[in-house]
């Protein structure tokens, strides 16, 4: 229940969640592809829904000279194309009255002192009572200018004389590029915001299925009980993207890589998710706890021995991906010819506590692999060398349970069944369930959701400041290790189109493991 | 095969002894599909015309919820006792890609005879899945205790009873049967589902939310065909407020609050007009109005007062049963607010029925 509405007599038990409360979103890199593509549409198909709380405005801030309409006309263009829910014109223009557009340069305060104004003016008009949601989906260097501005502007604090209203702030990716300059970003947002009002989205937990992964294990009583070092072999996690550096994203990709752009954020949150324990409640505190504690007790790979050992490296090379020739990374444009940056990238992670000592977790990702797929598959142990196990053949592999996040969210299991017979064969059987099978309604998209979480005051699915700078400080140590060294660990090279380098699959094997076939 | 009742498009005919038989042949005709199911659901009329209408609308709710359908229409004024079957698969390709089937049984049962009904419906569910069960038109002397104690969510429609009271009362006795395991589902009250959240998000309003006790009019307007819904909406914001039925003269009713102070209900009634048309509560500073046009699929949505006004528009609830099988069971849940609002409701049906004798 938000804090204003345990006075509304209606809200109380319509809805069984958090609720969200009317505001002004104010988005910084309005004339951007994220709010053009997911933001608007975001709320659009809220409002579709049924869910967007009434008098929720939207007011764009960037530099460009737009005007409202212009604003509103490229917004609904797209619209069209990428809703999910298709385009209703009456529950458009709807949105579309309430959306305005503000023009200002980051730097200037002046824009910010015109923006506390208008925000002000629209509450007066429209009977809001002062709460704002500012989204900052800019470029990352504006960050540190948007938040100043805010502060002295008087917007990061909730408006005196109003009752219970709130000033909140979603920072998106990246949230920092290493650990000093993430420390950093987060001291400039504590100057600004109240921890309990910094919402760092990670989109990744907004998918259905990542949801899914606590209530597959705290929800079912057959898998926490196996959910450890004593049932569990390893745990692999795999991030596979068939696209390279397509629409310009190479000049952005190579200053990041695959290890600071995918597998500190998106990945380790789903590690964490996996492997964190029990939380004593659903709260976000309750939640983000534990998955801190689970960043944290990754094991340190911080000499460039350790990182040799434990993590791969790669960049494509020319190849075919689904029929076509592709460039290598190097001939990628907007990529360095002599760049040292990884689109490929596989760790052995090891957790070191209680539940999962000697247990490694094998996370890759990669550009220009065969398909795009993200997929956690949990690997139980071989039976004992007993009854059918002893058999010549033996049990031909054992079970493996997988989260499948994209695109075709669900989950299977893996297990041995006898094939019919006189004999006794076995062969591996599959367990399927998909989300698009059983459920025909489309899963609302992660932006969705998180939007209105952070409306209701929900920061369950969003990074906490520890987690992030537990989570750079593991990259990190990575990163100072390829870079200090230079040449020592050499970057491994695979064709496109392939499942990445050999030295990635070596790594396995001398654990006497195999990646998963996807 | 019944000369009277259209059964085209239920399907293949099959023997009764012979359906699983036929199902697992149906299957293993068709290797590219596949076999979707969350739940056993059943669709029982004793109108055996609205069998194959049944059968359509089944089609339409697999998109979105993939079952084991069993259709059900009971012939009772038939004179011999027979039982008619078919199987066919609705199916459906899923966003686009893989074609997703459902599994449809239907049958006609000819004749009066006790039991049969149950014995049809347990004879034939997938093990495990839980039992939707939508009774259609008024509760018989078949809805009886050996059937309902097995089904986990009972949808109905008290829009087509002829006497919502007497109904309504079964209900409560079913309920307790069941010791409140069962999940009732009221498409009258589903009927108002968006209704009741526009209120609510316009009592986000600060200045609305002050409103909230001076309230002193609330005006409703609504086709008279679907005066169960209006009837529940006014009963769960009269719930919410804390009012209770006074009394009543004609379309003008009077409810009383906490404090004493009087709420006057006007209803208005239309018949070209939307299920529930508009819902309008006044106070004196405050007005907060939801209005639909007939078959629109939007709500118009005002808060007016205190020299500011908020339009919004927003998503309307279907019209026909279907829409609002398909929504509810989507959303799923124990409608435990239903409950809770029942008794409020029950003593607006009395008062109702007082004006009326």
């Amino acid at each position: 229940m938000g804090q204003s509405g345990v006075s509304n007599p209606f809200r109380e038990d319509l809805v069984s969640r958090n609720l969200a409360e009317a505001c002004s979103v104010v988005i910084f890199g309005a004339t951007g592809d994220l709010t053009h593509r997911k933001l608007i549409p975001a709320l659009y198909n809220l409002a579709v829904d049924g869910e967007l709380p009434t008098g929720v405005r939207i007011l764009g801030f960037a530099r460009r000279d737009w005007s409202d309409e212009r604003f509103r006309e490229g917004l609904e263009k797209l619209n069209r194309e990428v809703s999910r829910t298709g385009h209703d014109d009456e529950i458009w223009e709807s949105l579309a009255s309430n959306v305005h557009y503000h023009q200002s340069e980051f730097q200037d305060e002046n824009g910010y002192r015109r923006l506390a104004e208008r925000l002000d003016q629209i509450d007066q008009e429209r009977g809001g009572k002062g709460n704002r949601l500012f989204y900052i989906a800019s470029a990352p260097e504006y960050f540190d200018d948007i938040l100043l501005n805010l502060k002295k502007a008087g917007l990061s604090q909730s408006k005196e004389n109003c009752n219970a209203c709130w000033s909140r702030v979603i920072v998106e990716k990246p949230f920092g590029t290493t650990l000093a300059t993430a420390q950093h970003l987060n001291q400039v947002v504590a100057g600004t915001f109240e921890e309990k009002d910094t919402y760092r989205i990670d989109h990744y937990l907004g998918k259905e299925t990542a949801q899914n992964i606590m209530v597959l294990r705290f929800a079912n009583a057959i898998f926490e009980p196996m959910w450890n070092k004593e049932h569990i072999d390893h745990v692999q996690i795999t991030c596979a993207e068939h696209l390279g550096m397509e629409g310009g994203r190479g000049g952005y990709y190579d200053k990041a890589g695959a290890l600071r752009d995918m597998v500190q954020n998106h990945l380790l949150q789903l590690l964490s998710l996996v492997a964190m324990e029990p939380p004593t409640d659903l709260s976000a505190d309750g939640v983000r706890d534990e998955k801190v504690k689970v960043i944290r007790s990754l094991r340190q790979w911080d000499t460039p021995e350790l990182v040799a050992e434990n993590v791969v490296r790669g960049q494509y090379v020319a190849g075919n991906v689904n029929g076509r020739e592709v460039p290598g990374y190097r001939e990628e444009d907007r990529v360095d010819p002599d760049s040292q940056t990884e689109a490929f990238v596989a760790l052995r992670c090891m957790i070191d506590t209680w539940r999962w000592s000697g247990v490694p977790f094998y996370v890759r990702m990669g550009k220009r692999l065969p398909k795009k797929a993200t997929e956690i598959s949990v690997h139980f142990k071989e039976i004992p060398s007993v009854l059918f196990n002893a058999m010549p053949g033996g049990v031909p592999a054992g079970n493996v349970l997988v989260i499948r996040i994209q695109p075709d969210e669900g989950i299977s299991l893996m297990m041995n069944s006898k094939l019919p017979g006189t004999t006794l064969r076995m062969e591996p059987v599959k367990m399927d369930f998909h989300y698009a099978s059983s459920f025909g309604k489309s899963s609302p998209e992660a932006y969705e959701r998180l939007l209105l979480d952070a409306m209701a005051g929900d920061a369950t699915l969003f990074a906490r400041r520890d987690e992030v700078e537990e989570a750079w400080r593991f990259i990190d140590h990575i990163h100072n290790a390829w870079n200090e060294n230079g040449r020592d660990i050499p970057i491994a090279e695979f064709p496109a189109g392939s499942w990445g380098p050999r030295e990635a699959d070596e790594m396995l094997a001398k654990d006497g493991r195999t990646w998963r076939r996807l | 095969m019944s000369a009277t009742i259209p059964t085209e498009g239920l399907g293949m005919p099959v023997e009764v002894g012979s359906i699983d038989t036929a199902l697992k042949k149906l299957w293993e005709a068709d290797e590219a599909s596949t076999n979707a199911s969350l739940m056993n659901f059943l669709v029982y009329t004793e109108d055996p015309q609205r069998l194959q209408k049944n059968s359509a609308m089944v089609q339409g709710l697999t998109r979105e919820h993939a079952c084991r359908a069993v259709l059900i229409a009971m012939n009772r004024k038939a004179t011999e006792v027979k039982v008619e079957a078919w199987i066919t698969a609705h199916c459906h390709l899923a966003h686009g890609k893989k074609s997703i089937c459902s599994e449809q049984i239907a049958f006609l049962l000819h004749g009066k005879s006790l039991g049969r009904l149950r014995n049809t419906v347990f004879a034939h569910l997938n093990s495990d899945l839980p039992l939707v069960f939508w009774w259609q038109g008024e509760f018989t002397d078949l809805f009886e205790e050996r059937l309902y104690r097995l089904l986990n969510r009972l949808i109905f429609d008290s829009a087509t009873w002829s006497d919502p009271l007497a109904g309504f009362r079964r209900l409560a006795e079913a309920r307790e049967d069941t010791k409140g395991r069962m999940i009732t589902q009221d498409l009258s009250w589903t009927r108002s589902y968006f209704y009741r959240l526009a209120v609510a998000r316009l009592f986000d309003d600060p200045m609305a939310q002050k409103a909230v006790p001076e309230i002193r009019e609330v005006r409703l307007k609504g086709n008279p065909a679907y005066r169960v819904a209006i009837l529940l909406l006014l009963a769960w914001v009269a719930t919410r407020s804390k009012w209770k039925p006074e009394r009543a003269c004609g379309d003008e009713w009077t409810l009383v609050a906490r404090n004493h102070k009087e709420i006057s209900v006007i209803f208005e009634w239309d018949e070209e007009a939307a299920p529930i048309a508009a819902l309008v509560l006044t106070a004196p500073d405050c007005e907060v109005s939801i209005t639909r046009e007939a078959g629109s699929p939007h709500l118009c949505q005002s808060v007016v007062g205190q020299g500011h006004r908020v339009d919004f528009s927003g998503p309307a609830d279907a019209d026909e049963a279907e829409g609002l099988v398909a929504s509810q069971l989507s959303r799923g849940g124990k409608n435990t607010l239903f409950l809770t609002v029942l008794p409020r409701f029950m003593e607006l049906l009395e008062l109702a029925s007082s004006k009326e004798r």
